[in-house]
């Protein structure tokens, strides 16, 4: 495959993300500021999200695995991702998080459930 | 909402000073996330301003404490030691005329609306885009 397929690819698949919305205009915003100056910008941002995603699902798995689920220990969690990845452009998780805090509004642990395995995860099974 | 524009501020903050049109515009971003403080400073630097990091509230009012200045402060709301409400409310007590814009996750009117009182000049729904940097730089300018 020589370098002028896989630059097709690449231009191919970021034009799907956007398409899907996975992304949105937030990202190209943030594409404009890589330069001479800040070469690995999108690199070092996007790096950044997902290890902020992680922890912030990590923590919010640990709160809805509780005996007592802590409603508001969830929500705080959501809302922190929710900023960031509108900050980076990530539409589709801004979106689920935004649905992600009504079911915490309404403490429905069913809703939550719902929510993350339709957006492909799974919910561990507690002995 | 998304945003709350510029013109009524509750508490004296209106700016009278010239400014000097060669000088860089000095911003302070005052922001706990470090992936938004990374983004805003990116997106401050890229209009040509010069920026500096504070992590909270109180790092942001011990460094005018210390005799620091800045043409304008982007303030997030939540977060730790001290939020974006009471350094707002600090500053301006302390006699600090800079222009203070708030950019918070926050989109409840009331709460935006609590942020103003504490007497910023606007406030913005996060995400910070090129445009609305460029209003908020435009209006430092017409000051």
């Amino acid at each position: 495959m020589d370098v002028g397929q896989l630059q097709r690819q690449f231009i191919d698949y970021t034009a799907s993300l956007f398409r899907e919305g996975f992304l949105d205009d937030q990202f190209t915003q943030l594409r404009k500021l890589q330069d001479e100056n800040n070469p690995d910008f999108v690199f070092e941002v996007v790096s950044l999200f997902f290890d902020d995603s992680e922890k912030l699902v990590n923590n919010m798995a640990k709160a809805l695995e509780q005996p007592i689920v802590e409603f508001e220990q969830v929500d705080a969690h959501v809302h922190q991702f929710k900023g960031s990845s509108s900050s980076i452009g990530a539409h589709r998780v801004k979106n689920v998080c935004a649905a992600f805090r009504g079911f915490c509004e309404q403490q429905n642990s069913d809703g939550l459930e719902q929510q993350i395995i339709a957006a492909g995860g799974s919910i561990p099974m507690v002995e | 909402m998304e945003k709350m524009g510029f013109g009524t501020v509750t508490s004296t903050s209106k700016t009278m000073k010239i400014i000097d049109t060669e000088k860089k515009i000095s911003v302070l971003i005052v922001e706990d996330d470090l992936l938004i403080q990374k983004i805003h400073k990116a997106m401050m630097t890229k209009f040509g301003t010069e920026v500096q990091l504070a992590a909270n509230g109180k790092e942001a009012v011990d460094l005018f404490l210390s005799g620091a200045y800045f043409d304008l402060i982007l303030t997030d709301l939540e977060m730790p030691i001290m939020d974006g409400i009471e350094a707002t409310k600090q500053l301006r007590s302390m006699g600090v005329t800079s222009m203070i814009v708030g950019v918070t996750s926050r989109n409840q009117d009331s709460e935006i609306q609590a942020f103003m009182n504490a007497g910023l000049n606007a406030c913005y729904v996060k995400p910070l885009n090129a445009e609305k940097v460029t209003v908020v730089l435009n209006e430092l300018k017409n000051i």
